[in-house]
């Protein structure tokens, strides 16, 4: 399979699927919300589907509990490649208040190397910072996926100036 | 409910959609984005590294100097850092467009350079601490570069010679 074409289709429609992996609702909430006429994503082609199985992109939140591991590993080994992810909320990213709790995995880098392990491969991610995740932020990271929009935030290292 | 119900609806309504990114997003006063620490400000005191509940910000010392990391994608933004932040280093902005393709870029570092006793050469802690330190009270310049110990040791002669023991 050519994943460079898959990944130019992608680009006209994309049909997402909301993969919930153990967030407190509130990202989920305002997952709606960018649903919503109000936010109303689906002017950029965006289109919410019941099954992993018809998505191009899985909408995810939370930060990878226990409990839900192995339906979200499920979940994304039933996708279809190429397979993008928009991990949304800082408890996707970099695991949010639950980061070193017992139950949880910590967000989705850590969900990616056992995804890596059993041989599913991811094809693109894009985080998307937040706590909630504002429906304007969604909207930005799908644009970004999508690559209609620049990257804003790029690491940096300051050095505190003398005297 | 027929089709002229809600057409005559939808005509009262208007429409509703926001045009964001074509149109400003929708801040309130209230909002909390990123926080930004200001480099001229910053102390490295670390006050803000134990507050922040999920530990997105983080303060390590390589023995050369000592680095204050951000790392907004752990950020809750509820602004505690700043509220907390001795300085006044910290500012909580309305940025909310973070997105990025890798965990890397969401990561700003601030370093530090590390002052040194001037007897032992021991680490004592971020030149701009002590700064601060002198700029509130100028008395301790005398003590400011020397490590716990030797600054212990000073003071101890200090207050020997004062009560009339004999210099070197
Ligand atoms: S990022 Fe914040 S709002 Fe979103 S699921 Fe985690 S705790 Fe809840
Ligand atoms: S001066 Fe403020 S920003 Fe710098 S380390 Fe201390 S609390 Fe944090
Ligand atoms: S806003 Fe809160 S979570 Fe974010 S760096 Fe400051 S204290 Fe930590």
């Amino acid at each position: 399979m050519n994943i460079a074409r898959a990944l130019r289709a992608v680009r006209k429609s994309i049909w997402v699927f909301h993969l919930n992996s153990g967030s407190c609702n509130a990202c989920d909430i305002e997952v709606l919300d960018a649903l919503t006429p109000y936010f109303d994503v689906e002017r950029f082609g965006v289109k919410l589907v019941a099954s992993p199985r018809h998505a191009d992109v899985i909408i995810f939140t939370g930060p990878v509990t226990r409990e839900s591991l192995p339906k979200v590993v499920r979940a994304i080994k039933a996708m279809p490649r190429p397979r993008l992810i928009l991990a949304l909320g800082s408890c996707a990213v970099g695991g949010g208040i639950w980061w070193d709790t017992y139950s949880t995995l910590g967000g989705f880098k850590k969900l990616e190397e056992i995804l890596r392990e059993s041989g599913v491969e991811v094809d693109r991610v894009v985080y998307v910072p937040g706590c909630p995740v504002r429906p304007e932020a969604i909207i930005y990271g799908t644009l970004l996926l999508l690559g209609a929009v620049e990257q804003k935030v790029r690491s940096s290292e300051v050095a505190v100036p003398e005297g | 409910m027929s089709v002229a119900k809600i057409l005559e609806m939808a005509l009262r309504a208007g429409r509703v959609t926001r045009r964001y990114p074509y149109q400003p997003p929708l801040l309130t006063p209230e909002f909390r984005g990123a926080v930004r620490i200001d480099p001229s400000k910053c102390w490295g005191c670390g006050a803000c590294v134990r507050v922040c509940p999920p530990n997105a910000l983080t303060i390590r010392s390589s023995g050369k100097d000592v680095t204050l990391e951000y790392f907004v994608g752990r950020c809750i933004f509820c602004g505690m850092c700043a509220e907390v932040c001795p300085a006044g280093a910290i500012e909580v902005t309305k940025e909310f467009e973070l997105s990025a393709a890798s965990t890397e870029d969401l990561r700003t570092r601030l370093v530090h350079r590390l002052a040194r006793c001037s007897v032992c050469g021991a680490p004592v802690w971020t030149e701009a601490e002590l700064r601060a330190v002198v700029k509130a009270s100028p008395i301790a310049e005398e003590y400011i570069a020397l490590c716990p110990k030797h600054r212990k040791e000073r003071f101890a002669k200090a207050v020997a010679l004062r009560l009339g023991a004999e210099g070197e």
